[in-house]
């Protein structure tokens, strides 16, 4: 048994670490980012692909020496996909590191509570990989900006594609699950606007709320598989959509609906965790593919990723690989990292090449939302084993103009009203 | 001749001063500030809590209820009404947290032991999972933001000045009611139910007396919470705050009155020291956490009592 002594060393021993662990400070021009991502548990994939990716432009960058001759330095702590933790790491982050940048978050709920914090302290916020239409919208304030596509874009894509869908494949019946927060709100009521938008004939025929990270959904699923809607929209993320593919596949679910997911369902972690498992058919897509836009910029982007890291990135990696370079590109037109109000105008408007840009366009950010305005691509799973451990990626592309999918302008009105 | 008892709350509170006090002076960092309003509010809720447990042996998994019931006062009064209601509503929130309190109360006390126990968190589930799912009402899991306290409390600093007034009147009532006769029941009540109902005291009365009291502070906790973060979420209502004001108490020791908030003070250090260095943060709390519990069953502040106990003694051996 251990002894009082011995427990004296283990207390030792871990302030040794503790105190060991401690960053060296170095003197030299530096744009520090301050972010904050989960590293652990169902959303712990992105946040590790997110910080790679933001470490890969971030060693681009410095080691073609820097912006202005600012080094760019990124420091992450482990969100826990937790609001109120956010909210305190975010306040340390500004006042005791003296971050030049807010940046990344992947779950909505924390990036509303991270914006406010944004909003008090005037510091930058560049949100990578949290879509809830609220943030760029009623919610928005003079430091956020966003630089993956919001909820309404992937929703009125994924309205469009249904329209045309009926053409073919005569459906009526619809229905939805979804995480019972903003993000999963956000998505049901954008497909449902954009679906009136567009003048579509459907019945809504339930919706289902889980939690976030709920770890069972059997029950839901008995539930859909009696109502038999023609379409299961889910608006599930991360390792949600795997463990929910997962569950409802015995039950035959995808034989006799069709599963859509035109915002986060598309991820390459659901191809990579689910193999040859993966059902055909499914109608996916993202905020960035590995095989689409085939264009040498995503090639190029995907590779070295791989040879990094020795897997394929997720969608969020882009996020955060978009996040750096824009903040290097407003830096580099400013001139410095400090001046925040000049900062916010290099960013209204910046237009900026990324790897999910197709031929021919590139991504801004729109200077009245703060909301970069992408193109979106919607695929449906098929064989494809270039992208191991994927035996299934995304393929049969349509592809929907950037500029028709953003929210009109009596959209915007209408939630602030409420 | 002052009491050992007494001369260690003038310890206790020479100290409190000392630090909060003195520190926002010396320190002018605004992060140190947030860090020292969180113990603050943690260590009055984890004082309260231990009211219940240490005091009176009712082990209550369910207090993130009212210091939830707390914090959605205020956000959502603040929401819907505009900030000049944040200090009208703390008041609603401790009125609603009593009143919640005495209904749960007269529930929650028919049983006790591990029945206790159960029941609490019960409640506490219920009360997160309707949060949780009245989207349109409290917003569901986006919580609420934009929670600024009016005018001059705005101000982080005054803000700290003000939640170090309260907690500090708080604590000292909370100490008072200790020492009064009420709290020697209670502490009878820990030891022996049946024999403090031959004195001729009321058992259940009393317990439903401190489950209100603990409660009520709770809450006020909860209220200054939602006014420190300026945004509230479910999961103040979830079981993991609940459990974390027990781990509180349990690492500044239970069976000492100001035992919980030094143990406040320690896990919000931990917490957010090892959170900034390493993800493994889990694992480096999870392992002082054991150290603690299997090492310092008598927590902290026990531990270093009996080392000075065993001190004394032993430089009485010697002479």
């Amino acid at each position: 048994m251990l002894t009082r002594k011995s427990c004296l060393w283990v207390t030792l021993a871990l302030l040794a670490f503790l105190v060991l662990s401690l960053p060296v400070g170095a003197e030299e021009k530096i744009i520090k980012i301050g972010s904050l991502y989960p590293m652990t548990g169902r959303p712990g994939i992105y946040g590790l692909d997110s910080v790679d990716a933001a470490e890969m432009a971030i060693d681009e960058i410095n080691s073609k020496g820097g912006v202005n001759g600012y080094k760019i330095q990124l420091i992450n702590t482990d969100s826990k996909a937790k609001p109120d933790y956010s909210v305190m790491v975010a306040k340390r982050y500004i006042t005791q590191d003296k971050v030049n940048f807010l940046f990344g978050v992947v779950s909505s709920a924390v990036g509303l509570a991270v914006t406010e914090v944004s909003k008090q302290h005037k510091k930058i916020f560049i949100g990578t990989d949290h879509a809830s239409t609220q943030l760029t919208t009623d919610k928005l304030q003079p430091y956020y900006f966003r630089v993956s596509n919001n909820t309404f874009q992937s929703m009125a894509a994924g309205a469009k594609y249904l329209k045309e869908l009926q053409k073919t494949k005569p459906w009526v019946t619809i229905a939805y699950i979804g995480p019972d927060y903003a993000y999963g709100h956000d998505q049901w009521n954008e497909l449902k606007y954009n679906l009136d938008r567009f003048g579509v004939k459907y019945k809504a025929v339930g919706e289902y709320w889980p939690k976030l990270f709920a770890p069972d959904y059997t029950a839901f699923i008995s539930t859909i598989i009696n109502e038999k809607p023609d379409i299961l929209v889910a608006g599930f993320w991360g390792g949600d959509t795997v463990a929910f593919i997962k569950q409802a596949q015995p039950y035959g679910l995808f034989s006799k609906t069709l599963y859509f997911s035109p915002d986060g369902g598309g991820n390459y972690e659901l191809m990579a965790a689910m193999g040859a498992d993966l059902p055909e058919g499914l109608v996916l897509s993202g905020r960035h593919h590995n095989n689409w836009p085939d264009t040498e910029l995503n090639r190029e982007y995907v590779n070295k990723f791989f040879k990094r890291t020795g897997r394929y990135p997720t969608y969020a990696a882009e996020g955060a690989y978009t996040g750096v370079y824009a903040i290097a590109e407003a830096v580099k037109k400013v001139g410095n990292p400090d001046d925040t109000e000049a900062l916010v105008k290099a960013f209204e408007g910046m237009k900026i090449k990324l790897p999910e840009d197709p031929e021919g366009f590139t991504s801004y950010i729109d200077p009245k939302s703060h909301q970069i305005v992408q193109e979106q691509a919607i695929g449906v799973t098929e064989p494809n084993d270039k992208f191991p451990p994927a035996k299934l990626m995304l393929g049969k592309w349509k592809v929907y103009k950037a500029e028709d999918l953003l929210p009109p302008a009596d959209y915007i009105e209408q939630l602030k009203k409420k | 001749m002052k009491t050992p008892e007494a001369i260690k709350e003038f310890g206790f509170w020479s100290l409190f001063f000392l630090i909060f006090g003195l520190a926002p002076i010396l320190d002018n960092s605004e992060y140190h500030l947030m860090l020292a309003t969180h113990i603050l509010i943690w260590g009055m809720f984890a004082v309260a809590f231990n009211m219940l447990f240490g005091v009176t042996g009712m082990l209550s998994f369910g207090q993130a209820l009212y210091y939830g019931v707390g914090a959605y006062s205020v956000g959502l009064l603040v929401r819907g009404f505009g900030d000049t209601w944040f200090l009208p509503s703390i008041i609603v929130g401790l009125l609603v947290a009593v009143a919640v309190s005495v209904l749960l109360g007269l529930l929650v006390i028919r049983v006790s032991g591990v029945y206790f126990t159960v029941l609490t968190l019960a409640f506490g589930q219920l009360a997160w999972q309707v949060t949780l799912k009245w989207y349109h009402f409290t917003g569901g899991d986006d919580g609420i933001q934009s929670i600024i306290p009016p005018g001059l409390l705005g101000n982080n600093r005054v803000y700290y000045w003000f939640t170090l007034a309260l907690v500090a009147l708080s604590i000292l009532a909370l100490k008072r009611l200790v020492n009064s006769p009420l709290g020697l029941t209670l502490r009878c009540i820990r030891q022996n139910p049946e024999r403090v109902r031959f004195l001729g005291r009321r058992v259940r009365r009393n317990e439903l007396r401190v489950y209100v009291v603990s409660s009520f502070f709770a809450a006020l906790a909860g209220c200054l919470m939602a006014g420190a973060d300026n945004s509230i979420h479910p999961d103040m209502f979830y079981w993991t705050t609940s459990g974390e004001v027990i781990l509180m108490a349990v690492i500044g020791g239970i069976g000492q009155f100001f035992g919980p908030f030094i143990g406040a003070a320690v896990i919000i250090i931990i917490q957010d020291y090892v959170g900034a260095r390493t993800e493994y943060w889990s694992l480096i709390i999870g392992l002082i956490m054991m150290t603690m519990v299997l090492l310092f069953p008598q927590g902290l502040v026990g531990e270093i009592r009996s080392l000075r106990t065993r001190l004394v003694s032993g430089e009485r051996n010697r002479s």
